[in-house]
């Protein structure tokens, strides 16, 4: 078994997993990867599996947040040291993984979030777009760094932090963002952001296309006064 | 209110608690879950009586609209009713991704034990 495990949790993705899977391989030919295979309808499972890496399959779809924290189950469990979240979708670029850990070694974080937003913008509807805005700036105010990409599925987690959030609702079943900064801000763990380039998503639908901006607002800010009144644990 | 509404109101009331009965003694409703609406189904029994107590409680709160108030006795019931039933999803909801991780763990282990069996044999 190796120190580091990458976990990629895929929904439907048959058309790009075994693109993902070999690139991954090809970068990073050192680590352990796992695929979280979330109530798939297609053969994303299967091809996987062909691919020699480990595979575990919900038996129905629960959410990208619930997928990623069975990836940190497996990985509390079997004992890795690290673990890198990727999404399966082909976005992420594999070979930025490398920035991630030099970040984690120079900043000595628990935490190592992949930003695209260095530099960059945001491209969303004006509601959204102010309700990121407000919530940077309490995450800013909160934790004293500035997040620009706060909702990255591309992260490196030290075994502390993963083993923490693996179980009960320590994270979310849908989208993590600040506010899980924030709470790990809260349990004095580490989190910084490294830039890493992401690829123009091929099929150009965004995971978060589908949230109604307003419920998404609304949800953020509960979610933030949680951090603020739930009792640390 | 006229003796025929009172009948009917009361007719209504007991057909739908009879029927919240009969749901609970064939098992489609799970007893804990029923309690709620079997109290609703009492409440609607006696609503065929409530404006003896109603009118008289609306006039002293100086609610000129008396029905009004029983219309708001009816919205805070099923408001309790329905958060009731928000925190039961929840909760399932909670162990229902429990399980799926650790079975999607579980069949992990059995498959490698499996395989790791038939490469003894």
């Amino acid at each position: 078994m190796k120190s580091y495990l990458i976990v990629i949790p895929a929904y439907n993705e048959e058309e790009y997993i075994e693109m993902v899977l070999k690139d991954v391989r090809n970068s990073n030919p050192d680590v352990d990867i796992l695929v979280i295979n979330d109530g798939s309808t297609d053969s994303t499972s299967e091809i996987a599996k062909r691919m020699g890496v480990m595979v575990l399959d919900i038996p129905f779809n629960i959410g990208y947040g619930g997928a990623i924290q069975t990836g940190f189950r497996f990985a509390s469990e079997y004992g890795y040291d690290f673990v890198v979240t990727m999404d399966g979708d082909s976005q992420h670029d594999p070979y930025y993984v490398r920035n991630l850990i030099d970040t984690m070694s120079s900043e000595k974080a628990d935490v190592v979030i992949g930003s695209r937003f260095i530099g960059g913008v945001y491209r969303m509807g004006i509601f959204r777009k102010m309700g990121v805005w407000i919530f940077s700036k309490i995450a800013k105010f909160y934790t004293g760094t500035k997040f620009t990409d706060p909702t990255s599925g591309f992260q490196l987690l030290h075994n502390k932090v993963f083993s923490y959030l693996a179980y009960r609702d320590n994270y979310p079943l849908d989208y993590p963002d600040v506010n899980i900064i924030m709470a790990l801000h809260k349990m004095r763990f580490k989190v910084v952001e490294a830039p890493v380039r992401m690829r123009e998503k091929i099929r150009g639908k965004s995971i978060h296309a589908g949230l109604r901006p307003f419920i998404y607002v609304l949800r953020m800010f509960l979610a933030i006064i949680m951090v603020f009144l739930r009792k640390e644990d | 209110m006229t003796f025929g509404i009172r009948i009917f109101i009361l007719i209504v009331g007991t057909f739908i608690f009879m029927m919240i009965l009969e749901l609970v003694r064939r098992r489609k409703f799970r007893e804990d879950l029923s309690v709620v609406w079997l109290l609703i189904g009492v409440a609607l029994i006696f609503a065929s009586f409530a404006d003896r107590l109603i009118d008289p409680l609306a006039h002293k709160l100086g609610i000129s609209y008396p029905p009004a108030l029983g219309f708001l006795i009816i919205i805070f019931l099923l408001v309790i009713a329905t958060l009731y039933f928000s925190i039961i999803v929840s909760d399932l909801k909670s162990r229902n991704k429990e399980l799926s991780q650790k079975i999607a763990l579980l069949e992990y282990k059995l498959n490698r034990l499996y395989s790791r069996e038939e490469g003894q044999i």
